[in-house]
């Protein structure tokens, strides 16, 4: 099938600047990685694609004067910029629940996020079966939307300089290509992304004093107005429970909770700046510190440290479909990533049925179809839906 | 933008020989190494062997007005030569520095547009500030900005911690000349990076031998290493610890957390062979990758360099720190807390 999809589907007229210079990566369904490979134009590796169907197909971010040598040979000219969110890393409110895992040591097996040790027999190795689910997508989502503010406010960056893509699974990545970045060392990498995942922020270097929050406005610029904006949001929707969560006492829990909503617009008037900061009795600078450190913390962005940090690691391919799916990684524009549907836009198989024995699957939406749950059962199903659920090793094509 | 005419003089020039612009004022920009030898240079000569012996003295590079234009121009290449003549990495390391601090003593007396024009030779996009709103002088380009920090220590340098808006991080001019300082560090640095050395006239190797004999009067041999002799345990610093202790009860460690145990241990001085050994009780382990990659660590393949540990800074970004303790705060690589510690343990 994934051939079939490299044969008349893929199409090699996309965007991949000094495609020579870079060092091409492929994983075979028979487990073996091909690196080190270079393609002097599109066309060539659409034909590489369509005669070696890979079940992964990676390119570098890195720029080489010889991407076929060994590593050390290669001659490193720069890299991209990337960024990868990605739900395995984020905290999601589905708790991964649809993830499945078993103890390798006595076979035991549980749901959601794998345990550091097995409960029935202490051991620390399991095999896992992931699900991608619109939850995980959504919450992947939001750190991205967050992301691209930093970039483009913060950073500058321009909407042609920075691609955004699903990754055909369960994230999102972002692509600067711009002159300004490519020569940057990995170090300098490190510290942008301590700045988008707010790593060693001191809010007190901010001017931002829980004694004194005169000024405060989410019209600041930097981490100041991020951390205003995140306030607003907390204070706007906060109840008891949520004063509780962030550290305060549940004793002064409810008593702040009323103080705070009392006097709820006028807080919020002054953080969007439109009228001056007064003191409120009886909400200290311990509350303050508690919400200014709660509402930095909702205001980052939750990216993969070691791919930004990596200048020469290797990349999904654009186009090509992802192992773990069946789906392809797509480019969309970012003031589109709202409406961004990775359900229906990464869709590669777009005809045909397929007839597979799923083992177990939950409820699932490909395009406009809502499919499953389903228990050990045969199911026709449209082909798109029946290689997901093959890649995530739920299925076999039934004989 | 470029300017039209230029605020600096010969004088300036004087003060800053690094410059490009400075060779235009230069009597001999093309000297020859064996031009050296030419009595008639012997001012410049004497000048330059002074730069460097002040450099060692008290890591600053004297600047009288007294002093001749032309020698002072024309001393500073000279001085070049003589650093690496002297074949001693802290010998050049420490004129490098020793320029750049003087730099900044001056930078921190010179009117704005001095300093804007200085950083403009190195290419810098540094502005005035006009935006209102933020309470700084200037703004310097972001990838700028973090060439010249990402080594500094204090948190008010680091990128989270400051303004930046629109690519540019906004900062006082005093800041500005203190990155300004580390560029030309950098700068004079690459320029003492000579790979193969020419033959210095009998003068240059004397004048080289002299600064450094004074260089072990002041600074004593440098410490080799410092590591003590035999691997002592309790010295591994909490993140090691960790890595270890998760690796020896057969838990999957990241990619980054092995490349740190393992480059860790083989630079406090454990044979490549015995860490093979110790990465056998890894489940997924196969002898051939991990010979590779312990071989290549320890600068055995490939391209022959030793890997050190990331910092503490990059292992924190990365999620390797733990358990920070008392030693950590006064640490910032893995390696400086294993040489402290180990001296007491």
């Amino acid at each position: 099938m994934f051939r079939e999809y490299y044969v008349k589907d893929f199409t090699p007229n996309q965007n991949i600047p000094a495609i020579e210079k870079r060092e091409f990566g492929f994983a075979s369904f028979e487990g073996w990685m091909l690196r080190h490979k270079t393609f002097s134009n599109t066309d060539e590796l659409a034909s590489f694609l369509r005669d070696s169907v890979p079940l992964h197909a990676y390119v570098s971010g890195a720029y080489y004067e010889d991407p076929e040598a060994e590593m050390e040979k290669k001659g490193w000219l720069g890299a991209d910029l990337i960024f990868e969110i990605d739900a395995d890393h984020i905290p999601t409110p589905c708790n991964k629940i649809h993830d499945e895992w078993t103890c390798n040591k006595c076979g035991f097996s549980g749901k959601g996020i794998v345990p550091e040790k097995c409960p029935a027999c202490d051991g620390e190795k399991f095999d896992d079966h992931t699900w991608i689910c619109e939850v995980c997508l959504a919450s992947a989502k939001l750190e991205t939307i967050k992301l691209l503010d930093m970039l483009t406010r913060d950073f500058g960056f321009h909407e042609k300089e920075m691609r955004t893509f699903f990754s055909g699974h369960r994230g999102y990545h972002i692509h600067v290509e711009s002159e300004t970045v490519k020569t940057l060392d990995s170090i300098a990498r490190k510290e942008i992304v301590d700045y988008v995942s707010g790593l060693g922020l001191e809010t007190a270097l901010h001017g931002l004093d829980e004694n004194d929050l005169r000024n405060l406005s989410v019209n600041d610029s930097s981490w100041r107005g991020r951390i205003a904006k995140g306030m607003h949001g907390f204070i706007l929707n906060a109840g008891p429970d949520d004063y509780k969560n962030i550290g305060l006492e549940r004793s002064s829990a409810t008593s702040i909770t009323k103080l705070m909503t009392s006097n709820k617009d006028g807080i919020l008037n002054s953080l969007s700046g439109s009228r001056p900061w007064r003191t409120i009795k009886g909400i200290g600078p311990e509350t303050w510190k508690r919400i200014i450190e709660h509402s930095a913390k909702q205001q980052t962005a939750n990216v993969d440290t070691v791919v930004t940090t990596d200048i020469h690691r290797l990349i999904r391919l654009t186009g090509s479909l992802h192992g773990k799916t069946g789906l392809r990684k797509v480019e969309f524009p970012a003031a589109a990533i709202d409406s961004f549907d990775p359900f229906k836009s990464a869709i590669a198989f777009k005809a045909g049925t397929t007839t597979v024995f799923v083992s177990n699957a939950p409820e699932f939406r490909l395009g406009d179809e809502t499919f499953g749950p389903y228990q050990n059962q045969k199911v026709d199903l449209p082909t798109a839906a029946a290689v997901l659920l093959i890649c995530k090793k739920r299925a076999e094509v039934a004989q | 933008m470029q300017h039209s005419f230029s605020k600096f003089a010969k004088n300036d020039y004087a003060r800053y020989p690094f410059l490009k612009a400075a060779a235009k004022y230069m009597k001999m920009p093309n000297l020859k190494i064996q031009d050296l030898a030419d009595p008639g240079l012997k001012g410049i000569l004497r000048r330059a062997e002074e730069r460097l012996n002040e450099a060692i003295l008290s890591a600053l590079v004297s600047r009288n007005p007294q002093h001749d234009a032309d020698i002072e121009l024309m001393s500073f290449p000279v001085a070049i030569i003589l650093a690496t003549a002297t074949e001693d990495s802290f010998v050049k390391k420490r004129y490098a520095l020793a320029e750049a601090n003087q730099t900044y003593e001056d930078l921190k007396e010179e009117p704005r547009e001095k300093v804007l024009e200085f950083a403009q030779n190195f290419v810098w996009k540094l502005e005035v500030n006009s935006t209102r709103s933020i309470p700084f002088e200037c703004s310097l380009a972001f990838v700028d900005y973090l060439r010249n920090t990402t080594h500094l220590r204090d948190k008010h340098w680091k990128l989270v911690n400051r303004i930046l808006s629109c690519g540019k991080v906004y900062l006082s001019i005093d800041e500005a000349a203190r990155l300004l300082k580390e560029e030309v560090q950098r700068h004079i640095e690459k320029r003492l990076e000579l790979k193969e050395l020419p033959r210095f006239p009998p003068n240059i190797m004397d004048a080289a031998e002299r600064i450094k004999k004074l260089k072990i009067e002041i600074i004593g041999e440098q410490e080799v290493e410092g590591f003590p002799k035999t691997i002592v345990q309790e010295a591994f610093p909490p993140c090691i610890k960790a890595l270890y202790q998760s690796f020896s009860s057969g838990r999957h460690l990241s990619h980054i957390g092995r490349f740190t145990l393992t480059s860790f241990l083989i630079n406090i001085g454990m044979p490549p062979e015995k860490a093979i050994e110790l990465f056998r009780s890894f489940s997924d382990y196969s002898e051939r990758m991990t010979r590779y990659q312990v071989e290549h660590i320890a600068g055995e393949r490939g391209s022959r360099t030793k890997y050190t540990p990331p910092r503490c800074e990059t292992l924190q970004t990365h999620g390797v720190c733990v358990n920070q303790d008392e030693t950590c705060r006064r640490v910032r690589h893995p390696l400086g807390y294993y040489r402290r510690k180990s001296r007491t343990a």
